[in-house]
């Protein structure tokens, strides 16, 4: 943390709070661009790859170990402190997402486009796994006997074996993944795409 | 004015999660009960979550899964009212943990304010993400403003016939303003010579109330452990 200057800290609250603005505010606009994307599963899959994305973004310009976690930091304690109250869900998926980025891009050491794709591509699929996990914390280890039982039901009363339901999550976990490569890509190129803008706006600037 | 300073809030919050992680049977109804008068008496922002029927539909969830369970497992006793002893417990187990892990979590940090918040990272000598959490918390209505400006103009100019086209348009401002602002910031800090290395002196200590807080938590623990 010592390595932080201002400027990294306002980016870092800046990229935090503008996460959880995508969190918050475009849940509204992706029924607008994406009308046949209503459904849930892909709003939220849309949604998260999108705050990662950014997140990612805000990475890019702040060159430091430990940012994109700090990023994630900011963003979840803007939601305890948001009208919508202190949730534990969210806020460790939060958590834990900015946490797969960070140790990510930190073991790619230099910025590359693999360790972006990486690390969106963990943070949006983390989103799969957290269900799971939250709902063995939350109820204990009662609720894997649960699943079992409702995965046992679902595949007898469907007609399907049982190892097709591995299949199913395999899917399931793995557009995810890809989605958040695609916001990991789509990070990279942003973050190029907002320099070259910056850059064009000094020059004219300068002019 | 609140009873405890930020110590105590957090203090609760943790020792509400882990207390909640490992009790069992009355031992999570005797924590539901201690952080519903918790809640009532200081900390009544926390109790929100109990006006909303999701959460209630959460608890019954768990609730209802026992029986469930104990019915599927042919845990059921003859009668009427096919109800499994063993499946009624496991639900109300299930249902008592989610309830005392979100009360422990929402009782404590909803009483934070931001000053708290910052207050105890500069206590924890993090008065950088201090002021980061500043930086963000006071730029957030300004951001969503720009985010919602941004995308009516888009919209305006009939951008939404092209989606992707449109998303990277969006996101290219928002981003770029962003990073505006942030010079903006980082300006007006240089100019009052800020360094979040240096200076502060907010940092919290701890009340005797919180003091008296822990000692109670602590004893009930420990009551917990011996009977």
């Amino acid at each position: 943390m010592r390595s932080y200057k201002v400027r990294d800290y306002v980016m870092v609250g800046l990229f935090g709070a503008l996460w959880g603005v995508v969190e918050t505010t475009l849940g509204t606009y992706v029924n607008v661009i994406f009308p046949w994307f209503t459904n849930t599963f892909f709003k939220g899959v849309i949604l998260g790859s999108i705050g990662v994305a950014v997140a990612l973004t805000g990475r890019f310009f702040i060159q430091k170990r430990g940012s994109v976690f700090l990023i994630g930091v900011i963003t979840a304690l803007l939601k305890t402190l948001s009208p919508g109250g202190a949730r534990i869900g969210p806020i460790v998926a939060i958590l834990m997402q900015g946490l797969l980025m960070e140790i990510v891009l930190s073991a790619a050491g230099d910025p590359r486009r693999w360790a972006y794709v990486l690390g969106g591509a963990l943070a949006v699929g983390w989103n799969f796994p957290h269900k799971f996990i939250m709902m063995r914390v939350m109820y204990g280890r009662n609720v894997v006997q649960v699943y079992t039982k409702l995965a046992q039901d679902g595949s007898e009363m469907l007609g399907i074996d049982a190892s097709l339901a591995l299949l199913i999550l395999s899917i399931l976990l793995g557009v995810r993944l890809l989605i958040g490569g695609v916001a990991g890509w789509g990070a990279w190129a942003l973050g190029g795409a907002v320099t070259e803008r910056r850059g064009q706006r000094r020059q004219a600037a300068a002019e | 004015m609140k009873h405890f300073s930020a110590w105590g809030y957090l203090l609760f919050t943790l020792w509400g999660l882990g207390t909640a992680l490992v009790a069992r049977g009355w031992e999570l109804a005797a924590l539901v009960a201690v952080e519903l008068v918790f809640g009532l008496v200081w900390s009544q922002e926390g109790l929100r979550p109990l006006r909303r029927w999701r959460f209630w539909m959460f608890i019954g969830t768990a609730l209802a899964m026992g029986p469930w369970l104990g019915r599927r497992a042919g845990m059921t006793e003859a009668g009427a009212f096919p109800l499994s002893m063993v499946g009624l417990s496991m639900g109300l187990e299930m249902a008592g943990r989610a309830l005392t892990l979100m009360l422990a979590f929402s009782l404590g940090l909803s009483s934070l304010s931001l000053s708290d918040m910052v207050a105890v990272f500069d206590g924890l000598r993090l008065r950088g993400l201090g002021f980061a959490l500043g930086v963000a918390m006071n730029l957030l209505v300004g951001l969503q403003d720009m985010a919602r400006t941004t995308f009516e103009t888009i919209k305006l100019r009939g951008g939404l016939r092209r989606p992707l086209v449109a998303l990277r348009l969006f996101l290219v401002t928002l981003v770029s303003n962003t990073l505006s602002y942030g010079d903006q910031v980082v300006q007006a800090a240089s100019v009052r010579a800020f360094d979040p290395e240096r200076g502060g002196g907010m940092g919290l200590s701890p009340r005797q109330a919180d003091v008296c807080l822990g000692a109670v938590l602590a004893s009930f623990s420990a009551g917990c452990l011996l009977l």
